[in-house]
């Protein structure tokens, strides 16, 4: 059985069998259904303790990731890892790699070269711990045909035998880090900002799951913890960030961060490594010598839905 | 004098202006990068290939066969490579690459021997305008870190330079058709 990680809400989480919460069937007498919602409460209650699991008053009083102290973060992390431990039996170890002085990521992606194999999709979920159900992928790589930008007209579900197909070209999606990001804006919280390194983050204990940012999004980048999340044991990527691959509660909003756990220590991230064909270049955009600077000094570089001024950092190129 | 109003007054604009620009680049930090950027070990290494060729030293085999000279269809003992040759069309033959003198080596069209561990010299002396893109990085495989010790693939790593076309891939699952919230 799949072991899931009910990180908030558990009771609700609860895989118990014998804890079988009550149901109202059809009678709609006010004191009867008074009770019985006063029976489910206590039923949960009891769940909730017998399960070994009680409400994580921790996480509730928390504070935000931008005013805790390094003391607090440690206590924090050493909480979730112990959680995580608990829960999975997986030893894993949360950092908080912090952005570098004159770094500002970007990411080129050569279109000539990509042929939709989806490499980058399954590794990245690999490395950032994304559920498979109900599946969460931070790549799309929308199919789309020649000589036409019409990505509405494209599939991302195409799946023939070999890629690329004639007269078809691949375009993968993720978040692009914009500079002038709508979701930033949209979050009622702050719990979702920008890093002096351009990396838009979550704080997901912040979050309060209204996904704002999410309809904010115009590149479809953020996607929603509807349940909570179950990962395989063994898929569980024990190397994880605070504020990217840790394993996201139920209720949040969680999206690609570059890995910045990887990135933030000179490393590439895991959608790059993963590329067979070299289509996708990254690197510092204030170096002059870094390939993405090269890349969009040298070539005709575009951007996704330009006229949003979100001003991405993700550049599309052809060479 | 005029002339030199005319300049004092260009000069003085000028003032303004560039001083206008440093505040307003001040106030909207994100414009500069406050520091340098860090350096980092830029040696670009670029990959031996000779370690990876399955038949390589290709004398192994070679010492003791006479080159043939002429152009023929090469059918035995390559069974490593099983698709046609199909690189320059009718253009190309074995020792137009390979050095009939030193089967171990490749030869430039110049005589000049060249290992296979430089086999992007040859590659580049028809395809000069990808040489300039994979020097600064912006064509082919870099493997290793962005910031630290990286290492550059050579040509052949992804064309075989006998059928240089990428070959086509399986690609990996769909996503998940989106059904409603069946999860719940």
């Amino acid at each position: 059985m799949k072991k899931s990680l009910p990180m908030f809400r558990e009771p609700d989480a609860c895989s118990c069998d014998e804890h079988g919460h009550d149901h109202d069937h059809g009678d709609h007498d006010e004191s009867r259904r008074g009770f019985l919602k006063l029976a489910a409460g206590a039923a949960t209650a009891l769940a909730a303790t017998s399960c070994g699991t009680k409400p994580d008053f921790d996480a509730l009083l928390q504070k935000h990731y931008k005013v805790m102290t390094d003391e607090e973060k440690k206590k924090v992390f050493a909480r979730l890892e112990e959680r995580t431990r608990a829960i999975t039996g997986v030893k894993v170890h949360i950092t908080d790699p912090q952005p570098m002085d004159g770094v500002h990521f970007a990411y080129a992606l050569n279109l000539s070269q990509c042929n939709g194999n989806r490499r980058c999709v399954e590794a990245c979920a690999r490395e950032n711990n994304l559920p498979n159900d109900p599946e969460i992928r931070y790549i799309r790589v929308i199919e789309v045909d020649n000589g036409s930008q019409h990505l509405e007209k494209g599939t991302v579900h195409y799946n023939p035998e070999k890629v690329p197909q004639k007269g078809k070209f691949y375009l993968p999606v993720q978040c692009h880090q914009c500079d002038n990001a709508p979701c930033v804006r949209a979050c009622p919280t702050k719990a979702t900002w920008k890093e002096p390194d351009g990396i838009v983050v979550v704080d997901y204990n912040w979050c309060i799951g209204c996904r704002y940012c999410q309809a904010a999004c115009p590149y479809h980048a953020r996607r929603f913890n509807w349940v909570a999340p179950s990962i395989e044991p063994e898929r569980i990527n024990p190397n994880q960030g605070y504020l990217s691959n840790q394993i996201r509660p139920v209720g949040v909003v969680e999206k690609c961060t570059f890995c910045l756990h990887r990135t933030r220590n000179g490393r590439y991230p895991a959608c790059y490594e993963a590329c067979p064909t070299g289509a996708r270049k990254f690197g510092n955009l204030a170096d002059p010598e870094s390939e993405v600077r090269k890349i969009v000094e040298n070539k005709r570089v575009w951007i996704l839905k330009e006229e949003l001024g979100t001003e991405p950092r993700f550049f599309y190129f052809y060479g | 004098m005029r002339a030199l109003h005319v300049t004092a007054g260009r000069l003085c604009a000028w003032a303004l202006s560039a001083f206008a620009l440093v505040a307003c680049r001040g106030k909207h930090g994100h414009d500069t990068p406050p520091t340098p950027p860090p350096k980092h070990a830029e040696q670009v290494q670029i990959e031996p290939r000779s370690d990876m060729l399955p038949a390589y030293p290709c004398s192994g085999c070679h010492a003791d066969r006479k080159p043939r000279p002429e152009k023929y269809v090469l059918k035995e003992f390559h069974e490593v490579r099983n698709h046609e040759f199909s690189h320059g069309e009718d253009a190309f033959w074995c020792y137009q690459c390979h050095s009939i003198k030193n089967i171990d080596k490749l030869v430039t069209s110049t005589g000049e021997l060249v290992s296979f561990d430089e086999a992007y010299r040859l590659c580049t002396a028809c395809h000069g305008d990808k040489l300039k893109d994979w020097r600064a990085g912006m064509h082919g495989l870099v493997v290793g870190n962005w910031n630290g010790e990286k290492r550059k693939k050579s040509c052949p790593a992804c064309h075989d330079p006998h059928d240089p076309r990428y070959p086509s891939l399986k690609p990996e699952k769909p996503p998940a058709p989106s059904k409603g919230l069946k999860a719940f």
